[in-house]
């Protein structure tokens, strides 16, 4: 009963418009008022204590990271290395444009983050370069998704931190489905290019695949400095993305010269309104599942799901509708604050792997990030290119297609995101 | 006038506690390696970094308080929008107006619990257990954090009642990236 209470009132709140941490705020703070018993003095100490942990503040780091990252010219030069490799395909540019994604989700852990890095350069030159316009948003707009999944990824920090599993297990286990994503992505540009005859660029020389590698190296250095720091025991999650930050600021100003002096400090001040946002919502989303426990609503959920004698693949299949209902009007991060701690005891209880549910999960919300009407990577190209949101979606579609058909694989074969973890951590 | 020094130490406070966080981890983690190496034993072995991590997380935690009174402003605070963009212009202003309200008034009553909680801390005299300060100074940042953003919901309701503007955050435009032809690499 409670339980209907709070997710209505919950819903009502959001409704209106209000920001999703206030809504949060104020659905704890109205139940704990007026129908529980739990002392207020618990609830304010978990204003402050909710945060304590120096496991999110990765999040902050890799938000820092990132923006020194997309100002100082890595994105520039990943996109010359990845068009000297595969530019000479069908709709090269294009391909090109999804190989860049890649690199760069490598070293960021945001999407949208990665489209504005890609996109903000290559979809204005794909569309000058004789393509139509659609095509270039649509292949770097899905791709920019890949920063979610491939590692290092915020909404993987945010799931471990509300599900207790390792970011360096869910890390390693978003290589190769990231990988195999990538190649699936590249694939289908290249036949609808193939298909209808867009230009292609000029094989470049052995001479210029070396020079643009040199040029991109000092970027490309950055992956194994977050997956080899922290599957080699080097650092803790928290510390790579610290390391990472320190790292992309030394490259964006004194390798590169992008990135001046006197601008470093506006990238902090973006880089902080980022992460202070994301943090605010952590903290009400904890409050928010901490009331949700101390009332056993997601135990009564689990049980309920449980009784419904569920085989674990109907489960599976309504967390993918559901999760991708809900990517239709929530940002990622708030999904994963919010319905991970209802689903995760459930998957638990059906056997479930928690690393797969985390890549499932992650896989979702990349899904969820390119469809209307709340599709960040969506509002992103559509700004970028300068197009109206519906011609945005349509240019999409044949991705998302592809990527919809992807979730479903990965849903049902565990063994793509599994095999590696398994094999690094069989100990 | 007021105004304006709040908003300059909003943002100088916010930028440099992300900084000096950064370093610190990046310095701690540097002396652990530094640690291992022989020869520099008799430098490393005079300075304990044991506290580092605990000083990052204070320092984030005032960031993410004061940063999420900078973001009201900047308008980085999103929520779901469906409804709101298809009613009719009157229902949509009364709508933002309560949102904003709602913010304000659930701000406020964080910055009064979170002030009752530091008092109570304040009495116990509790320390922090690697940096030894006083934990209400710490946890000070609760009500004073809450306190501007309740501040800075009135702000902007302010300024919607009278222009009907809202700040909007720019998702797409980052400072310093150029077309690529401008830079001239292909």
């Amino acid at each position: 009963m409670n339980g209907w209470i709070i997710f209505f009132l919950l819903l009502a709140l959001m409704l209106t418009g209000m920001p999703i941490s206030i809504a949060l705020g104020l659905t704890v703070l109205t139940f704990l008022f007026t129908m529980t018993t739990i002392p207020i003095e618990i609830v304010s100490q978990r204003l402050f204590t909710g945060l304590d942990s120096f496991a999110i503040m990765a999040i902050p780091f890799f938000i820092l990271a990132g923006n020194f990252l997309i100002t100082g010219g890595v994105a520039r030069r990943m996109i010359r290395f990845a068009m000297a490799l595969v530019g000479h395909l069908h709709g090269g540019l294009a391909i090109a444009g999804v190989f860049a994604c890649a690199l760069f989700a490598a070293v960021s852990g945001s999407s949208p983050a990665t489209v504005v890095a890609i996109g903000s350069i290559l979809i204005p030159a794909i569309a000058r370069a004789g393509y139509p316009k659609r095509f270039g948003v649509g292949a770097i707009g899905t791709a920019g998704a890949l920063g979610i999944l491939i590692p290092p990824s915020i909404v993987m920090v945010i799931y471990s931190v509300s599900t207790n599993t390792s970011v360096g297990k869910l890390f390693i286990a978003g290589i190769i489905p990231g990988i195999l994503l990538a190649v699936l992505l590249m694939g289908i540009t290249w036949i609808i290019a193939k298909r209808n005859n867009y230009p292609r660029m000029q094989r470049a020389g052995f001479k210029e695949i070396l020079v643009s590698f040199r040029e991109a190296i000092w970027g490309l250095l950055l992956i194994f400095i977050v997956i080899g720091g922290i599957y080699g025991g080097l650092f803790t999650p928290t510390e790579a993305a610290a390391m990472s930050a320190v790292y992309a600021f030394i490259v964006a100003v004194f390798v590169y010269k992008d990135l001046k002096l006197k601008d470093v400090s506006r990238v902090l001040l973006e880089s902080a309104n980022m992460s202070a946002m994301l943090l605010y919502i952590i903290t009400n989303a904890i409050l928010f599942s901490f009331l949700l426990t101390s009332e056993n609503i997601p135990q009564a959920m689990a049980q309920w799901i449980i009784d419904q004698h569920l085989a674990t693949w109907t489960f599976l299949l309504a967390c993918n509708v559901i999760l991708l209902i809900a990517g239709n009007f929530m940002e990622p991060s708030s999904i994963v604050l919010l319905l991970a701690p209802i689903l995760f005891p459930v998957a638990m209880r059906l056997g479930i792997d928690p690393i797969h549910f985390g890549i499932v999960m992650t896989i979702n919300m990349e899904v969820g990030l390119l469809h209307p009407p709340v599709g960040l990577n969506l509002y992103v190209a559509s700004s970028i290119a300068k197009m109206g949101l519906t011609e945005t979606t349509m240019a999409f579609a044949p991705w998302l297609i592809v990527m919809v058909a992807y979730l479903l694989l990965i849903t049902y074969v565990p063994f793509i995101a599994m095999w590696l973890p398994n094999l690094l951590y069989a100990k | 006038m007021l105004n304006r020094v709040l908003d300059h130490l909003e943002e100088w406070l916010i930028a440099t506690f992300m900084a000096a966080a950064t370093i610190i981890i990046f310095l701690a983690v540097l002396h652990r390696y530094a640690s291992g190496v022989s020869w520099l034993w008799e430098f490393t072995q005079k300075v304990h970094v044991s506290w580092a991590q605990e000083l990052c997380i204070y320092l984030f935690i005032w960031m993410a308080k004061f940063g999420a009174a900078y973001g009201v402003r900047t308008g980085i605070h999103v929520g779901v929008d469906v409804v709101v963009n298809h009613v009719s212009e009157k229902k949509r202003r009364f709508m933002v107006v309560f949102g904003l309200l709602a913010g304000a008034f659930f701000t406020a009553t964080v910055a009064l619990l979170g002030g009752k909680f530091v008092y109570q801390i304040y009495i116990t005299g509790q320390v922090s257990p690697d940096l030894e300060m006083p934990m209400w100074i710490i946890y000070l940042a609760v009500p004073l954090g809450s306190s501007l953003m309740c501040y800075r919901f009135l702000q902007v309701a302010w300024k919607f009642h009278r222009t009907g503007e809202l700040p909007k955050h720019e998702v797409a435009h980052v400072e310093g990236i150029e077309s690529f032809e401008q830079k001239g690499a292909t």
